[in-house]
């Protein structure tokens, strides 16, 4: 008997009935959800910005925020869709346009108000808090994210880490840009893609020992 | 059990056989149709579909847990793998190793495979993937790797490495032999095997005629085998 029949007949032995994942849009469409969820609870907890209405005649801030939003839902989108493989990468163009736009946007305000030297001394700058609203809403969602795509670590991983980054990062941005007064964008983008960027570096030096199949094989 | 890699890879391969319905055109068609074809012609929808189809409903029944069909499954597509991996490596066991990693992928990601889509494309996709990664393993270790030069292997072989003592007794031996000689052959001995002179060299050297010297060394030589050979015999 060759090593490969071997092979196939440990596989066989183990081929226990699986779920079969739903449809990527439908998968998508629950991420959003959760997305959605989150971002309500927060501008309960936290408030939205005071002067969200003065903004909201501003049609920069508009088009930026409904860019972002964009941005997250189709790049949630093509991260399910790259997830797979039969699907073509260039599901990965689907938010490009509207990446865009945001990127067209974009401010620097969060970057240079880390600490602030006023008259009464100095404190802490919107920045932290900021980073705060940031880290609430970006861990949940990317870590929801990273068990809906782990299928994809054998796969696609660079591509998928990249998409769900983006689609964490737009979301997160737009969750910022309705909360707090300062414009965090370059610092979401930075923080997102920055951490996916260093996920797909390790992924590329230690991926193989970590997503070696065969480690829970019969 | 076991198909090799020259064998037909897969039912969707093949291409189809003409149908009933083509019948009328056919004439037209052996018209047309070139006599020499320098790529194999693209296999028909309808072949292609049925193949796909009984592997999809194969992958459906898998995945509910049937291990009959999947046994089915796997062993029909392990030849189609392996010819795919058959363009990419040529030792039998990196083909082999590709193969198995294709399998154990397929396993690891089985539910997510969608019956009301095609299973060639999910299928490729996947053994594509997995021959990229053993093709860019290989390179990165090849690129870490000196290859064996002859100067290497003539190196690293018994026959060069003397033990110390065991050389330097037979150098000895040697030289002992080369000072018993008489002076006029040591002389030519020392001049044109050890100092390696030409013939010329060596005459200009020592005052004495071509001819001299090559007697001398002959019958240095001979006499040097006749006394290494009695030394290696005696013990």
């Amino acid at each position: 008997m060759t090593e490969t029949q071997k092979v196939i007949d440990a596989l066989v032995a183990g081929a226990t009935p699986v779920r079969r994942l739903r449809p990527p849009l439908v998968r998508a469409l629950s991420w959003l959800a959760l997305a959605g969820a989150i971002l309500v609870l927060l501008a309960i907890g936290h408030g939205v910005r005071s002067d969200l209405t003065g903004h909201l005649r501003q049609p920069v801030f508009v088009v930026s925020i409904l860019a972002a939003l964009a941005t997250g839902v189709l790049a949630a989108i093509a991260a399910f869709m790259v997830s797979l493989p039969d699907r073509s990468q260039s599901w990965l163009l689907l938010p490009v346009p509207t990446l865009a736009v945001w990127i067209g946007t974009i401010g620097y305000g969060c970057l240079t108000d880390w600490v602030a030297i006023g008259p009464d001394g100095v404190h802490l700058g919107e920045a932290l808090r900021c980073f705060a609203t940031l880290v609430l809403t970006s861990v949940p969602l990317a870590i929801a994210l990273a068990v809906m795509l782990r299928h994809a670590a054998l796969l696609r991983p660079a591509t998928a880490t990249l998409m769900g980054a983006l689609a964490v990062a737009a979301i997160t941005s737009s969750a910022l840009a309705l909360m707090h007064d300062i414009d965090a964008t370059a610092m979401i983008l930075m923080w997102n893609l920055g951490t996916a960027a260093v996920i797909v570096a390790l992924g590329g030096l230690f991926g193989s020992r970590l997503t070696r199949v065969p480690r829970h094989m019969p | 059990m076991e198909i090799r890699g020259g064998a037909n890879p897969a039912t969707f391969d093949r291409p189809a056989m003409p149908r009933a319905d083509d019948s009328e055109n056919s004439n037209a068609a052996r018209r047309r149709q070139p006599a020499l074809r320098l790529v194999v012609p693209a296999p028909r929808k309808g072949a292609e579909k049925a193949g796909e189809r009984d592997w999809s409903r194969l992958m459906a029944a898998a995945q509910d847990g049937d291990r009959a069909a999947y046994r089915a499954l796997l062993e029909a597509v392990t030849p189609f793998v392996r010819a795919l991996a058959s363009r990419c490596f040529r030792d039998t066991g990196d083909i082999e190793d590709a193969v198995q990693d294709v399998l154990l992928t397929i396993h690891a990601v089985r539910h997510a495979y969608d019956p009301a889509r095609p299973f060639g494309p999910w299928l490729v996709a996947i053994a594509n993937r997995r021959i990229i990664d053993r093709l860019r393993r290989q390179m990165r270790a090849r690129s870490c790797e000196i290859e064996f030069t002859a100067a290497h292997e003539t190196f690293a072989g018994d026959a060069a490495n003397f033990e110390p003592d065991r050389g330097t007794a037979d150098a000895a031996a040697l030289h002992a032999a080369i000072a018993a000689l008489p002076q006029e052959q040591q002389q030519a001995v020392r001049l044109i095997k050890l100092q390696e002179m030409s013939l010329h060299e060596a005459a200009q050297t020592s005052g004495k005629s071509i001819s001299a010297l090559k007697v001398a060394v002959h019958r240095a030589i001979k006499s040097l085998r006749k006394r290494l050979r009695a030394g290696e015999d005696a013990p």
